[in-house]
């Protein structure tokens, strides 16, 4: 991940860019494990609106596939289907980590 | 050093790092940033520290940003504070019901900070200006004001006059208007009159009106005359749909005559020494409107102590409680005289005093003159 690129990008020095990483990525740990709740228990109103926070914060870091990822997840949930989310969630799951590994 | 005060923003979302971001931007560029994670949150913040600016989501779980600015909005301490939406959803009728709704603007997420600055700076620079606008016309017309207070007569400089006056402005300057004029050493003119509508401009013709009197109140004219030479020049000078209704009560203490002249206005009250209270009812066209227009001209034998109330629509007539003059005249007559034991002077504000529901804000501007033979 190019931090610096990032970082520019929204007028902000790497230090201020990682600190807000580093807070995404916890708030983007506890949207997951919403997402998976919403899952399990079948209640998409709740992947949703964790899926729409997620996109929300990816979206204005600029990490643009994050952001699509959950906008389509939201989407989806929106729309009362679950179906696949174990992949999304993966994905999303493996790029968070990717990210708090940086 | 002095010690700036930052300009404050509140940012309500209930994203964290959104709020995290709002924060950073605006705080290193000199603003102080309230954050609240939710709208109730939000309301609290914004009526403890009433922030310059807030930035607020619109898709928040419970009170959603619609919800908050609508209360924000009716709450007279956080209603002028300028609302800039935060928003996920370009729909255009999501956008404009926000702005129904009071906001100023909206950010589309994701955001990027320098937009959220800019947007920021723009919004308070063009706060700032109004307010200076409105303190400015506010500091304009309570000179106005003072004017027109300073043109309207008190009863000590007329000690020969022996009248009582109520005057209440519901605005800063109002529409009513009242004047008493020395015509001979026992001739007295009192004029009150109603401006249709209030605003600056009626404000700046009290003085015309009062200019008029003064030249057309004399010896020379019966009452009835002087009103048309008012008339004749109002019509001419007054701006189109504008016009006042007037009362001119004329008496002359050396033939105990009172002439009264009825312009559009609700009835006089007439309180003899002896007997009941009644109304003095004359028909007339409005002053300023029409260039034949017929004022009903009334004359009668008055005795040394007969009092008359002379005012103006708003002591009687109540739009909120669908109460016209006609109704609003008649109740008037057992509070008149009740009042026998009052001075005249004291007349009118006991009369307010008295009046049913007198501590509720008036729905219009007040003028009672209580004149006594």
């Amino acid at each position: 991940m190019d931090y610096k690129h990032l970082a520019d990008q929204l007028d902000m020095s790497e230090e201020e860019f990682s600190e807000l990483a580093a807070l995404f990525v916890t708030i983007t740990r506890a949207d997951l494990k919403k997402i998976r709740q919403g899952v399990s228990n079948d209640n998409p109103s709740r992947a949703a609106a964790a899926a729409h926070s997620i996109k929300g914060a990816a979206g204005n870091l600029g990490f643009t596939h994050m952001a699509e990822l959950a906008k389509k997840m939201e989407a989806l949930a929106n729309a009362g289907n679950l179906d696949n989310f174990d992949v999304y969630i993966m994905d999303l799951e493996t790029r968070v980590e990717a990210l708090a590994a940086t | 050093m002095q010690k700036i005060q930052p300009y404050t923003v509140l940012a309500v979302d209930d994203n964290l790092l959104n709020l995290k971001m709002i924060e950073k931007s605006l705080s290193r560029e000199g603003y102080q940033v309230f954050i609240a994670g939710n709208g109730s949150e939000g309301r609290a913040i914004a009526r403890e520290k009433h922030p310059d600016l807030i930035l607020l989501d619109i898709e928040m779980p419970g009170e959603n940003g619609f919800d908050v600015i609508k209360k924000l909005k009716q709450d007279a301490a956080t209603n002028p504070i300028p609302v800039i939406f935060l928003t996920g959803v370009s729909d255009v009728n999501a956008k404009l019901k926000g702005f129904d709704l009071g906001a100023v603007d909206y950010i589309t997420k994701p955001f990027h900070p320098l937009e959220v600055l800019a947007r920021v700076r723009i919004h308070l620079k063009l706060s700032i200006a109004t307010n200076s606008l409105i303190q400015d016309q506010a500091a304009k017309l309570l000179q106005v004001a003072e004017a027109q207070n300073a043109m309207l007569p008190a009863p000590q400089n007329f000690p020969d006059a022996t009248f009582g006056v109520y005057y209440k402005s519901l605005e800063e300057a109002g529409g009513d208007f009242y004047d008493v004029l020395t015509i001979s050493e026992y001739i007295t003119g009192y004029f009150v009159a109603d401006f249709a509508g209030h605003d600056i401009r009626t404000s700046y013709l009290t003085a015309s009106v009062k200019a008029l009197l003064a030249q057309n109140c004399t010896p020379l004219y019966s009452p009835g005359e002087s009103m048309k030479m008012v008339n004749a020049v109002l019509q001419q000078m007054l701006p189109p749909e504008k016009y006042l209704t007037a009362c001119y009560l004329h008496l002359n203490r050396s033939t105990m005559t009172m002439t009264l002249v009825n312009a559009g206005h609700p009835p006089a009250a007439c309180l003899p020494v002896q007997g009941d209270a009644y109304l003095v009812k004359s028909r007339g066209d409005v002053l300023g409107m029409f260039s034949d227009a017929h004022f009903g001209v009334l004359r009668m034998k008055v005795t040394r102590g007969d009092r008359f109330l002379v005012y103006s629509d708003g002591l009687v007539e109540s739009v909120d409680k669908k109460i016209n003059w006609a109704a609003g005249a008649r109740k008037l007559l057992p509070m008149f005289q009740n009042l026998r034991a009052f001075s005249c002077a004291d007349a009118p504000r006991q009369l307010i005093r008295h009046l049913p529901g007198a501590h509720k804000i008036p729905e219009d501007d007040v003028v009672v003159l209580c004149i006594e033979v």
